[in-house]
């Protein structure tokens, strides 16, 4: 499969506000604001320097405006998980069409999903995930669309399987483990296996700890050409391989089954297109926005067969830490990922495996850090992954 | 079928996004028929209507009845969830996702009534029946005996 774009554009700025479950006072626009001018000034660019645009939400005008920005040659805005704009923003500094590009991905706490964000007026109507409202529309509750489709597939993985739940236990105290290390993550109180059993069913057979932990924040990023790279402050980390994944059927009811849908495309687009795979990775990066997408993730990465993850992670497990350590190297999402960290679908993943390539994770840092393998989002429409590396 | 009009099919259905690709879909709902998309060129069904056939793109596709019988393939409880009439989740509300008999992979999502909690199950036979809600008929499954026919 192609690469050309191989370890020619690379991350040369991070900027994070944190993520917390309780911001108030502050509008969406104020995170990525200033997690974009944190990411500008890390990168040693100057705003004159920014022509290119990737984000979520705000809209790149409405940043540009707010930064002063003055000459802009590419922007979009478009949908998350993170990879598609880390994938737009290389290309787009590939091909010439901007050359040092600022990403941003801002999330902010939706009012159906959040009682605190439910008693701030300035929410009011926000629509999951903290959009627009759209029109109205009825709201059946027997579908499993969105993120309810992982619950669902949940059911099915520990029926054919007869696996337990204690795999999906494992994902959520090891998240809870390492983000006790991070100053930017949401929830840093220590969770035993105990307390997970504990939990109140939400969507069973998923429970409260199962699913990613709705936050306030934003991370932002400054990518630009590897050559140009080596003459900034920061240590250069390249881009070396980038895809999404998609099948036909990816309806959340009709993919054709746990063996089968966007995952299985990122995994052998990303192994066809990168130098860098298992067992030459020193950091992972599985998705955890529900606990089932990181055991998936898991398997399908290769790192153990279908339904064996609960097995792994068992095998792998750090006794001292509470946390997965893959071979007592490889630490899996150590910022305490979507789950603990807060769901950032996808940014806080990239921004940490950044760090840590540069060597700057301090308590967390994984020694001599050279490679990370990410894989973000979910099985139906978002499935993404990339490899990142020093240069 | 006594098609009534499309103006009056979105009055039925005011908060639905209803367009030319699923408006007969829609419209099976008001006769209590479960009407899913099947290519008339090469008998392939698929689910939520398309305007093209996923196999062989032919634009012959048409809200086909289906027998309405299959087995629990994804089972959920909800122990929360979105408002709906007749919805309090006192009680885990089950939601179930069925393979229907008339393609391997073909599936509809609803909740299966009239059905003892502890009974419920991934690969449960189950059969179509209909509830109301928001003054209109609404598709959900029950539990059938296995091999019986989907006729209540």
């Amino acid at each position: 499969m192609r690469n050309p774009v191989k370890d020619k554009v690379a991350i040369v700025g991070v900027g994070s506000t944190g993520f917390r479950r309780n911001i108030d006072g502050r509008s969406r626009d104020s995170l990525a604001v200033e997690a974009s001018v944190k990411a500008i000034r890390d990168s040693g660019l100057r705003r004159e320097d920014i022509d290119g645009i990737s984000a979520s939400s705000p809209a790149p005008p409405s940043m540009a405006s707010a930064l002063g920005l003055p000459s802009v040659t590419h922007y979009r805005s478009g949908h998350v998980p993170f990879v598609f704009a880390i994938v737009d923003a290389m290309n787009a500094v590939f091909s010439g069409s901007a050359e040092c590009v600022l990403l941003y991905h801002s999330v902010y706490r939706a009012p159906a999903i959040s009682a605190s964000a439910a008693r701030d007026p300035f929410r009011r109507g926000l629509g999951f995930g903290g959009s627009i409202p759209q029109v109205p529309s009825r709201t059946d509750p027997e579908s499993v669309e969105g993120a309810v489709g992982y619950a669902a597939w949940a059911s099915r993985y520990l029926d054919e399987y007869h696996a337990s739940r204690e795999g999906f236990a494992r994902v959520a105290v090891s998240d809870r483990s390492n983000a006790a290390d991070n100053p930017l993550a949401a929830v840093r109180d220590p969770m035993t296996m105990d307390d997970y059993y504990a939990a109140r069913m939400v969507r069973e057979p998923l429970c409260l700890f199962d699913m990613d932990v709705p936050v306030d924040g934003a991370d932002a990023f400054v990518i630009t050409t590897a050559e140009r790279a080596r003459d900034l402050p920061r240590k250069p980390v390249l881009i070396h391989a980038a895809t999404a994944g998609l099948t036909d059927r990816n309806e959340e009811d009709q993919i054709p089954g746990l063996g089968r849908h966007g995952q299985h495309v990122v995994v052998e687009s990303l192994r066809a297109k990168s130098d860098i795979w298992i067992p030459d990775v020193d950091l992972y990066f599985p998705y955890d926005g529900f606990t089932i997408i990181t055991l998936s993730w898991i398997e399908n990465t290769g790192w153990c067969g279908p339904g064996e993850a609960g097995d792994f992670l068992k095998q792998h497990w750090d006794e001292k830490r509470n946390r997965i350590l893959i071979n007592g190297t490889i630490p899996v999402n150590p910022h305490g990922g979507a789950l603990s960290e807060g769901g950032t679908q996808g940014s806080g993943h990239i921004r940490e495996a950044v760090v840590q390539l540069r060597g700057d994770a301090g308590a967390r840092q994984a020694p001599g850090a050279a490679t990370a393998l990410l894989t973000p989002g979910g099985f139906f429409f978002n499935a993404q992954g990339l490899v990142l590396r020093t240069d | 079928m006594s098609a009534i009009s499309d103006t009056e099919l979105l009055e039925r259905f005011p908060d639905t996004w209803i367009n030319h690709d699923n408006k007969d879909f829609y419209r099976g709902w008001l006769e209590r028929r479960l009407l899913l998309n099947r290519c008339a060129a090469c008998g392939y069904w698929q689910h939520p209507p398309k305007p093209v056939c996923r196999t062989c793109w032919s634009g012959d596709v048409h809200a086909t009845e289906v027998s309405g019988r299959g087995t629990v393939h994804l089972l959920i409880r909800l122990h929360q969830g979105p408002p709906a009439p007749g919805v309090d989740y006192s009680a885990p509300l089950p939601v179930a996702t069925v393979e229907l008999e008339e393609q391997e992979g073909l599936r509809y999502t609803s909740t299966v009534v009239n059905c003892p909690p502890g009974q419920l199950r991934i690969g449960l036979p189950v059969r179509l029946t209909w509830i109301e809600r928001y003054g209109a008929p609404y598709p959900v499954f029950e539990p059938r005996a296995e091999g019986a026919a989907g006729d209540a």
